[in-house]
């Protein structure tokens, strides 16, 4: 490794805005054909260091230290890859202009059919199939995948020696990380340097030859990959590396009777003028004291599901029955027993609350509305339950918007137990968290459960190591169920392809599906 | 692509609706006259025999659901009933006062988009600068001011006191186009409120696109800065502007009635304030039913550019 | 100091013309005796008008008109504006939201001049009429932008939240809804309201709602006009008060708009044209 050069150096960086170090005596060196893996909890300087590298720095930054990237032309990966594509203009018109740059030495000519040719080959390159149409299209119109691709093409017809990747993985289901991951290996197989910012640790050890570890602008550890996973010497790189729960968040002992069960439900969405079925379930049920782990990709129905279940999802047909008695389809048709009953945590915790009141005052209505309970002693009750959760009362008293994003999710959860709900509909807390967070909610989760009248939970996630301590997991694909069983059948010998092939990304990049 | 023409179909068929409400409310207006449209029209003097003539005239013995069908059907064959006062066809009045209305919108439309998008741009380009400040300020202050009180100050200075352009139209008939002199201050009060408001919006639409994550990746890969404005961020900064396109038709529709009584041009906006002055019916509700509809046809024209300059913005259908 | 920045300009472009409408008629004392027409001295400041009134006079009269229709046509049109769009965009009947903004929809579609103008020749408005008219016509586009802000807010996670707490449908309309949209709202009834001047004065100037010797800036600019050679007061002074009132209060909204919208993330329904 030592024979090939270094293409880009960083030395000593230190980016400051107002006075606080975003970034903080930074130094990495990055090979041509290797990854570089920033590795930290979301604000640790990661973006940061990584936009450096393209001559970029957040405004008003004071940076010292040095950059040299030696003139090689860097390209960039963002987190959400629709925010730099042009909404107003077809995918095609920055690859075409990129293009015509690079031809404008040829006679005028040829310079339409080479300048074509390359955008041709950058597309082929990025793995995207079908290209002509995907030109055609506007970005709006373009899945997810389709929209990384275009614009590591950009990149690859940039001809950049190094590419920036900042967060691939963040929030994606199992197998479209396996189809990102084979991706930036492919590039990285083509001689280009790869640097990945990222918090996910099983794509960091399957890629990446170099890690260094960021925390609060810092580096704390930097090494070969695995001498940085498997020797970990920082405390905070233990942390970060702590592995994901595996007992099961609920008590085995306490399952009781069928409690909450789903039959022969349709439910439709409205796009533009049709009704589209977006699900059809035959039969799901929950019974006391477990924990159901709804698992699917984005768009396989699974929101919906929570959402008919807390009466959130109005257009559907077929029954939801708690203990056998049917519950209105929308929750303005629920009464108050049957709203506390069933209780749901939305996955955006900051847009759940008001931003105007103090997160205390809002938590402590649903105790004044769904049981009655005066103002005086439901502020009490909230202050008691937020602090059970984390959260002391000078957090509580503050506005939403002044609480962290595992904070605020921490006060939804309590805004939902001070309804004494039989049933909690978690839907995708955890994402968005990183590791360290997302793993104590979770332990939170479980003691909520393992509690005397602790409630049932069905939890809503597309992360396999999330469901794994579930007691049972229902897998979802296109709107339907297709496999649903204990925890232990499924995560060790599925019988739907569709849930083998979940598995087999998730094996694949070293996060054995842990029984 | 299907979404698109559903789209389209659904924003015609709401043009269409659009279209037969202004007529049914063009009639129901006129029909609620106190008393009815030949009382209204005797006016101060009324001379019943003249009533009874033109309550023959209209057909007012005949149940209104009648005259509405006789008349909606008059208009689909191009025939917009006769006119009180001089018992020629409405047709006519519309005829002779259609070129000094379409000379005078044509004109001001072809100068708005090339002033309202380069000035919006100009001010962008120089943000917070002395020329953006300039320009700003300028728009947002003449943007609320009405045609009449501007048009009165800029002939006062420009005709009266200066001496070098007409006052007025009068004595130029209607070959207005062979005395270009005649248009420029009519043309400009006109232009005034819809530059100002599509200049601003194209500045604020710039710099927007200009600050988006997405202009300054194309910088990053190399794009050349006028590529980048002209060929990435003004597309965007184009979208909002369509958009209010469609209400400067509104605003176009209303300056060229105030122009055209202030300048005496005989067009169609002083046809209209003729026939509501002398209260003849039939004639304002021909012009009401042009007018309805020119607006109904150039909304449906801005939105349809709109949806395709930006193709996720749900334009209302 | 940043205040005076602020507003600064927008106060004092505004002032003058503000101050005649609010105390003119104060000041105005006994009407003095008619002269001949259109005079230029002759004890009179600013000379005499089309019927030989004393300009200074109708000046000082005339502002008071314009100011307070287009206040009252404002306040009216929010006065229906708001449940409207409140309650289509809090509804989850279809219909019901269909019925309330469908015909707003076509009402759009006809010039407001032209409307007014319409229903002027049908029935000769008073100076109340010309507000209800002005009003009505304002109604469509304000009722639209409530319905936008409200429905935008009545989307967020937060709205479902509060229904999951069983919290009430009037919570959740002012609480919550009306609370999130309020800033928009000001913005639009300051943008609102200069454009209700503009409508005021023009139909003003086209002789709608007015006597035709009314005590009326644009009034006066109307009827003065013929005498514009000889006697260019009678109709350059409340020309410019009419330009130095829109223009000074289309400054004075925007400056406080920008103090109260946050810095934008994407197009604010309330955004101006």
């Amino acid at each position: 490794m030592n024979e090939n050069p270094v293409i880009a150096t960083v030395s000593g960086l230190t980016v400051e805005v107002d006075g606080r170090a975003l970034v903080d005596r930074v130094s990495l060196r990055i090979r041509p054909g290797t990854v570089t893996a920033l590795v930290g909890a979301s604000g640790s300087g990661k973006t940061t260091t990584g936009l450096a590298l393209l001559g970029e720095y957040p405004a008003g930054a004071r940076v010292t230290g040095e950059v040299d990237v030696r003139g090689a032309r860097i390209g960039y990966v963002p987190q959400h890859p629709a925010a730099v594509l042009n909404p107003a203009r077809r995918t095609g018109s920055l690859l075409r202009d990129m293009a015509r740059r690079q031809v404008r030495d040829l006679p005028r000519s040829r310079r339409r059919d080479a300048a074509r040719q390359r955008v041709t080959e950058a597309l082929a390159d990025a793995q995207l199939t079908g290209s002509e149409e995907v030109l055609d299209r506007y970005p709006h119109q373009l899945s997810g995948g389709q929209q990384q691709r275009v614009v590591l093409a950009q990149a690859l017809l940039l001809g950049a020696r190094v590419i920036v990747a900042d967060e691939p993985t963040t929030g994606q289901d199992a197998l479209t990380k396996r189809r990102v991951v084979g991706q930036l290996a492919a590039v990285a197989a083509r001689g280009i340097a790869v640097l990945l910012l990222s918090h996910d640790l099983d794509v960091v050890r399957e890629l990446a030859d170099e890690v260094l570890v960021m925390r609060g602008g810092r580096v704390v550890e930097q090494g070969p990959v695995h001498r940085v996973l498997d020797a970990p010497t920082h405390p905070w790189t233990k942390e970060l590396l702590a592995e994901p729960r595996t007992l099961p968040y609920a008590d085995p002992e306490l399952t009781g009777a069928e409690l909450l069960t789903v039959g022969g439900l349709t439910a439709r969405h409205r796009t533009g003028g049709s009704r589209v079925t977006v699900l059809s379930v035959d039969r799901l049920t929950l019974r006391s004291g477990e924990c159901l782990a709804v698992v699917g990709r984005s768009g396989s129905g699974k929101t919906t599901l929570a959402r008919c279940l807390a009466g959130l999802h109005r257009d559907h047909t077929g029954t939801v029955l708690l203990e056998g008695k049917a519950l209105p389809r929308s929750l303005r048709d629920r009464s108050r027993e049957q709203l506390a009953a069933v209780q749901y945590v939305f996955q955006d915790a900051r847009a759940a609350f008001d931003e105007h009141r103090p997160v205390l005052d809002q938590v402590a209505r649903t105790a004044v509305r769904l049981h009655g309970t005066g103002h005086r002693e439901a502020t009490a009750e909230a202050r008691q339950v937020l602090t059970d959760l984390g959260l002391d009362e000078i957090l509580a008293r503050r506005l939403p918007g002044r609480l962290s994003g595992g904070e605020l999710q921490r006060a939804a959860l309590a805004r939902a137990l001070l309804a004494r709900p039989r049933v909690l509909v978690c839907d995708e807390i955890t994402s968005g968290l990183d590791p360290v967070t997302r793993r104590s909610l979770l332990d939170l989760l479980a003691v909520l459960m393992r509690r005397p009248n602790g409630p049932s939970v069905v939890l809503i996630t597309h992360d396999l190591d999330t469901a794994a301590p579930a007691t049972r997991v229902a897998v979802l694909d296109g709107g339907q169920v297709v496999e649903e069983g204990p925890r232990e059948r499924i995560l060790t010998a599925p019988q739907h392809p569709f849930t083998a092939a979940l598995l087999g990304a998730s094996r694949g990049r070293g996060a054995a599906a842990r029984p | 692509m299907n979404g698109l023409r559903s789209w389209i179909a659904r924003r015609l068929l709401l043009g269409v609706l659009q279209t037969a409400a202004v007529v049914l409310l063009v009639f129901a207006l006129t029909e609620a006259l106190p008393g009815d449209a030949a009382v209204a029209f005797a006016g101060d003097q009324p001379d019943p025999q003249r009533i009874a003539a033109v309550r023959e005239a209209m057909g007012l013995d005949r149940p209104a659901h009648e005259r509405l069908a006789d008349w909606v059907m008059g208009l689909l064959h191009g025939d917009f009933g006769t006119s009180l006062t001089s018992g020629r066809p409405v047709a006519g009045y519309l005829a002779d006062g259609f070129g000094p209305t379409l000379l005078l919108a044509s004109v001001t439309v072809v100068l708005l988009v090339p002033a309202g998008v380069g000035l919006g741009v100009l001010a962008a380009r120089h943000e917070g600068r002395f020329t953006d400040r300039l320009i700003s300020s300028t728009t947002l202050g003449v943007y609320a001011v009405p045609e009449f009180a501007l048009g009165v100050l800029l002939v006062s200075v420009f005709a009266l006191r200066l001496g070098w352009l007409p006052p007025t139209a009068v004595g130029y008939g209607t070959g207005l186009l062979a005395h270009p002199a005649v248009l420029v201050l009519p043309v400009l009060v006109l232009l005034s409120r819809p530059v100002c408001s599509l200049a601003r919006l194209v500045r604020a639409g710039m710099i927007e696109a200009l600050a988006a994550p997405y202009t300054a990746h194309a910088t990053r890969y190399g794009i050349s800065g006028a590529r980048i404005r002209y060929g990435h961020a003004l597309p965007n900064a184009l979208a909002p502007a369509t958009q209010q396109l469609a209400r400067t038709i509104d605003w176009l529709l209303c300056g060229v009635i105030v122009v055209e009584a202030l300048y005496v041009i005989p067009g169609l906006g002083t046809v209209l304030m003729n026939a509501v002055a002398d209260r003849d019916i039939p004639v304002v509700q021909g012009l009401a039913v042009v007018f309805g509809i020119a607006t109904v046809v150039l909304n449906l024209g801005a939105d349809l550019v709109t949806h395709r300059l930006a193709p996720r913005s749900g334009v209302a259908a | 100091m940043k205040r005076l920045r602020r507003y600064g300009p927008g106060a004092a472009v505004a002032a003058v013309p503000l101050g005649l409408a609010l105390a003119g008629p104060l000041l105005v004392g006994e009407p003095s005796a008619r002269g001949a027409s259109f005079t230029v001295g002759g004890g009179h400041w600013l000379g005499t008008d089309f019927v030989g009134r004393d300009v200074v006079q109708q000046v000082l009269l005339g502002g008071r008109p314009v100011v307070l229709v287009a206040l009252a046509a404002t306040a009216l049109a929010y006065l229906v504006a708001l449940p409207l769009g409140l309650i289509s965009a809090l509804t989850h009947r279809r219909w019901l939201e269909e019925v309330l903004m469908r015909p707003l929809d076509v009402l759009l579609a006809v010039p407001s001049l032209l409307m007014i103008l319409l229903v002027a020749a049908a029935f000769p408005p008073g100076a109340a009429g010309l507000a209800l008219l002005v009003a009505f016509v304002s109604i469509p586009d304000a009722a639209r932008i409530v319905r936008a802000a409200a429905a935008e807010a009545a989307s967020r996670p937060a709205v479902e939240a509060l229904r999951m707490q069983g919290e009430s449908w009037w919570r959740l309309a002012v609480g919550y809804v009306g609370r999130s949209i309020l800033r928009t709202l000001a913005a639009d009834a300051g943008i609102r309201l200069t454009g209700v001047l503009y409508l005021v004065a023009t139909a003003a100037f086209l002789g709608i709602g007015v006597a035709p010797d009314a005590a009326d800036w644009a009034v006066m600019v109307d009827r003065n006009r013929t005498g514009l050679l000889i006697q260019p007061w009678a109709v350059v002074v409340p020309a410019l008060l009419i330009v130095a009132l829109t223009m000074g209060s289309n400054l004075l909204v925007d400056a406080a708009m920008e103090k109260h919208t946050p810095p934008p993330k994407g197009r604010r329904p309330g955004s101006r044209p």
